[in-house]
């Protein structure tokens, strides 16, 4: 898993069947110190509730499809978790 | 599986259900000698992981679910050791110690015990 950041909605009209009803959020990865890094992509929320300025995590591959209701569709990124805190710890 | 040490904690309330109940650590990825290897992971832990320390992180989702017993969920990384020492041409004598502390001779019982105690902070 990894922090990301939702920094968007995608409307699809025209969806594999799978994909019916699904949330669909960009979503930009970040480091653990919360900065972005690489580029944003397309995750499916399988929680149905973050939005828009939301820290996340986001599970990718073939895991991100079992974030689904239905576990057999066309997902690559889903968004698994809201983050409440993210906490240093110092040994 | 990947080296990597425990450096911070993710809390979520909101998450798939295989989350729920499950600590959260994030992890930076190491290379054999300890050092850094760039990137980080959120993992789930399994064996009681403390800060600092350098643990084993499985990266897979079959593997990971079977850990927790679990048919089916998004998890797929999971912290499922910690590790003592490092040998080989590739590592230093130990990779279990945490930045600042002493590398060398790092016995497994009393490092455990010393986690637990919390003496370490």
């Amino acid at each position: 898993m990894q922090l990301a950041r939702v920094v968007g909605t995608v409307v699809a009209t025209v969806k594999a069947p799978n994909m019916e009803g699904m949330r669909l959020l960009i979503v930009q990865p970040l480091t653990r110190r919360l900065e972005p890094v690489g580029q944003p992509v397309v995750a499916a929320d399988a929680l149905e509730t973050a939005g828009p300025g939301d820290l996340v995590t986001i599970v990718a591959a073939r895991e991100a499809a079992e974030a689904m209701p239905n576990r057999f569709v066309p997902v690559d990124h889903a968004i698994v978790g809201i983050v409440d805190a993210v906490e240093e710890l110092r040994p | 599986m990947k080296l990597a040490r425990v450096v911070g904690t993710v809390v979520s309330t909101i998450t798939s259900p295989i989350f729920q109940g499950r600590t959260l650590l994030l992890v930076d990825l190491l290379e054999p000698d300890g050092r850094q290897a760039g990137g980080y992971l959120v993992a789930v832990d399994t064996v009681g992981a403390g800060a600092g320390e350098t643990v084993l992180v499985l990266d897979e989702g079959t593997s990971a679910r079977q850990i927790v017993g679990a048919a089916y969920g998004p998890l797929r990384t999971v912290i499922v050791g910690i590790v003592d020492a490092v040998e080989g041409p590739a590592s230093l004598a130990s990779v279990a110690a945490a930045p600042g502390m002493a590398a060398a001779s790092v016995p497994r019982k009393p490092r455990r015990a010393r986690a637990r105690t919390g003496a370490d902070g």
